[in-house]
């Protein structure tokens, strides 16, 4: 016999959790009993019904699938256009834009600070000759979008540039579908960014919603975002419940300018797929359930729509991992199945090679087989919210259910939600979480396959060495040199005579208080960069143009100043 | 007690990249390695990483981006660092990064280079050889 005799061990992989992953204790089974609190009217009602826990359309996906999104921006117009289009013919329904890191942080390619990430991430959209590019040839009045982006100047200004497409096209604008992230909370709890201090933001926001309810009625202006908080290191409750406090205050904020739930329509959230797999699709359900009971108890809503929240997913890409990259598929495909059994409206789900790098086509078209295979093989999607009346999830539900009131107390107790922001008591209670989740990985009280547990001894093999291989590689320095010559010409190209009275339009929109949402299109329309939109909406509040401080104020934009 | 000087670090973001969690993680972990640990916050141009990195006196920076600019964002400090007569100076970095990077970053002398998920105590033990 030779020294390494092979030894089973059949406590090998036991379970080491008695918790679901935001730490909520589990039993080892669940029964009528504890359910017994629940009535099927009240609290789960049938699909289509009020409140709308077991999904908001009687017959759901038998005639109306899942969108099925991908945020596509490679460093290029034209790259990013023919992957639209590639995706598009292998079943893509719901287009997410998105930019490079510089233009969401609301600065130009030639601005000294965007060197080291541009073209990271996305397109450098830092104007509408881009977005003539991307879209070229896409059909702008069918499709749905989104704006996925950071910065809150993105979604006044990219907005503004995909109206003023469709408009140059002679497109009926009142056809743009889609949704906004435009949550100012999210844009500093989780990036910090430098665009607007947040009494902008918040201003913005509103504004950009305001112009959308009255102008584009089947773009929905806002989808207060979970996803990135989630990711920042807030569990399920919190995400949830961050969530509900941000929608429940635009709708107040929106009272003040005269419009009503009701006009304002059905909210959309964007929520995170996490691992796992029972509490993510509480989650979901519950997410309907609480909103439809803050809209018509709260907030007054009268009609069905007003009550109803479409939710929006991405899946979790801080559960994907760089080691064994292949284990992804099982990550993202159970990750996906979790928000079909959960009901959702659209899914950005994300790819194997996404620790990698940007994803790769064969890795999305694999994705988009994954649900196109649970759809069509597995016939998930046949009836729906198939696991309702389980007793566990009806249990995790509701018990989810007092958590997040008891977090939305707790809130509205300390000011509500921006208040919660300004005070730091937001990013602290992200950081206690995210510490936990830290100290139990190293502690191996939370398993990650392949990284503290199960790990790869030696060398890699050749389909998990050929994942990292084809992830997209970022862009050179040849190519950004050309990237800033482009902007400096296009620039200098302008005809300013036209551009400049509708920049000071802005710039006076601003100052005076009034919605800064059509002078925006129209100053884009002419070629105002979304560099220069941050700037002077800054201007216009007397604080410095570069929210950097690093440029100056360009001459043309100081003589608006001073006129 | 010991006498031993301890470690100090500072943790560097620059350009426009969003992606915090692994320069956050890496913050608490080494605190609590006892090291003394600086994080200059996202934003943060090559100047004024060298400068902070002179002034405070650290042993090592290291930097961390999810954009796939390690190399380039590593040139660039190293170019300020010599431009204030700094040529010691210890700098690792950590983030995504393809091979080809990680090749390129040590010829540069950047060391550590460290994908996603990378054990914890393998960056710590680095970064405590680093400073030696």
């Amino acid at each position: 016999m030779g020294a390494h005799e092979a030894k089973v061990d059949r406590m090998a992989g036991h379970m080491v959790r008695t918790a679901t992953q935001s730490g909520i204790e589990l039993k080892p089974f669940y029964s009528a009993d504890d359910i017994s609190h629940l009535s099927y009217e009240a609290d789960l009602g049938d699909p289509g019904n009020y409140p709308f826990t077991r999904g908001l359309y009687p017959l759901m996906y038998r005639d109306r699938l899942w969108l099925k999104s991908f945020i596509v921006s490679y460093a290029t117009a034209e790259e990013t256009n023919q992957a639209f289009r590639q995706y598009i013919a292998n079943g893509l329904t719901d287009l997410r834009l998105l930019c490079d890191l510089p233009t969401q942080a609301g600065i130009d390619p030639d601005h000294p600070s965007a060197w080291n990430s541009m073209m990271c991430g996305g397109v450098a959209t830092y104007a509408i000759n881009i977005y003539e590019k991307m879209l070229d040839g896409l059909p702008l009045g069918e499709a749905v979008f989104e704006f996925a982006h950071a910065g809150m100047s993105s979604f006044l200004y990219f907005y503004g540039v995909l109206v003023a497409v469709m408009e140059n096209k002679g497109i009926d604008v009142k056809k743009l579908r889609g949704n906004s992230i435009n949550d100012p909370i999210r844009t500093k709890l989780v990036y910090s960014c430098p665009d607007f201090p947040t009494r902008i933001d918040r201003r913005i926001c509103l504004d950009h919603i305001e112009y959308s309810v009255r102008n584009t009625p089947n773009w929905r202006p806002i989808a207060p975002n979970g996803v990135d908080p989630c990711q920042g290191g807030m569990d399920a409750i919190r995400e949830l419940g961050g969530a509900l406090a941000v929608a429940t205050q635009v709708i107040l904020d929106l009272a003040e300018r005269g419009i009503t739930i009701d006009e304002f329509g059905p909210m959309v959230f964007a929520l995170d797929a996490e691992s796992d797999f029972f509490e993510t699709i509480a989650k979901f359900r519950l997410a309907r359930k609480m909103w439809a009971k803050i809209a018509s108890e709260k907030l007054g809503a009268k009609t069905k729509r007003a009550m109803q929240l479409k939710i929006g997913i991405r899946t979790s890409g801080l559960s994907l991992t760089s080691q064994k990259p292949l284990n992804n598929a099982a990550r993202v495909a159970l990750q996906i199945l979790s928000c079909v059994l959960g009901g959702v409206n659209s899914l950005d789900a994300s790819s194997i090679d996404e620790a990698v790098g940007l994803p790769s086509l064969e890795a999305r078209v694999f994705n988009l087989d994954t649900q196109h295979i649970i759809t069509h093989e597995a016939n998930i999607p046949l009836v729906a919210d198939p696991l309702g009346g389980s007793y566990y999830l009806e249990w995790l539900t509701s018990h989810m259910e007092r958590e997040v009131n008891k977090y939305l107390e707790e809130i509205e107790a300390r000011g509500g939600i921006f208040a919660c922001l300004e005070s730091g008591w937001l990013n602290e209670v992200m950081e206690a979480n995210r510490l936990k989740v830290q100290r139990e990985k190293a502690e191996c009280k939370r398993l990650v396959v392949g990284v503290n547990a199960f790990r790869e001894e030696g060398e890699e093999g050749t389909v998990n060495t050929a994942i990292r291989d084809v992830a997209y590689k970022t862009p050179s320095v040849s190519m950004r040199e050309n990237l800033v010559a482009e902007v400096k010409a296009f620039k200098a190209g302008r005809d300013m005579k036209r551009l400049k009275p509708l920049i000071t339009e802005l710039y006076r929109a601003t100052k005076e208080g009034r919605n800064t949402q059509r002078a925006v299109i129209e100053a884009a329309r002419e070629g105002m960069t979304v560099g220069e939109c941050v700037g002077v909406i800054r201007a216009g509040y007397g604080i410095n143009y570069d929210p950097l401080q690093e440029i100056e104020m360009p001459d043309f934009v100081r003589e608006i100043t001073k006129m | 007690m010991s006498r031993e000087k301890k470690i100090r670090v500072l943790i560097a973001k620059l350009g426009c990249d969003i992606h915090e969690r692994g320069a956050l993680t890496l913050l608490t972990v080494l605190r609590d390695e006892g090291m003394e640990v600086i994080y200059t916050g996202r934003y943060q141009t090559a100047k004024g990483v060298a400068n902070a990195a002179v002034s405070e006196d650290v042993d090592v920076i290291a930097l961390s981006d999810h954009t796939g600019s390690l190399p380039i964002i590593a040139q660039s400090v190293l170019a300020e660092l010599k431009k204030i007569g700094v040529t010691d100076m210890k700098v690792v970095s950590g983030g995504l990064l393809s091979p080809q990077d990680i090749k390129d970053l040590e010829k540069m002398g950047v060391s550590g280079n460290f994908g996603p998920g990378t054990p914890l105590e393998m960056i710590i033990e680095h970064i405590r050889s680093a400073a030696r």
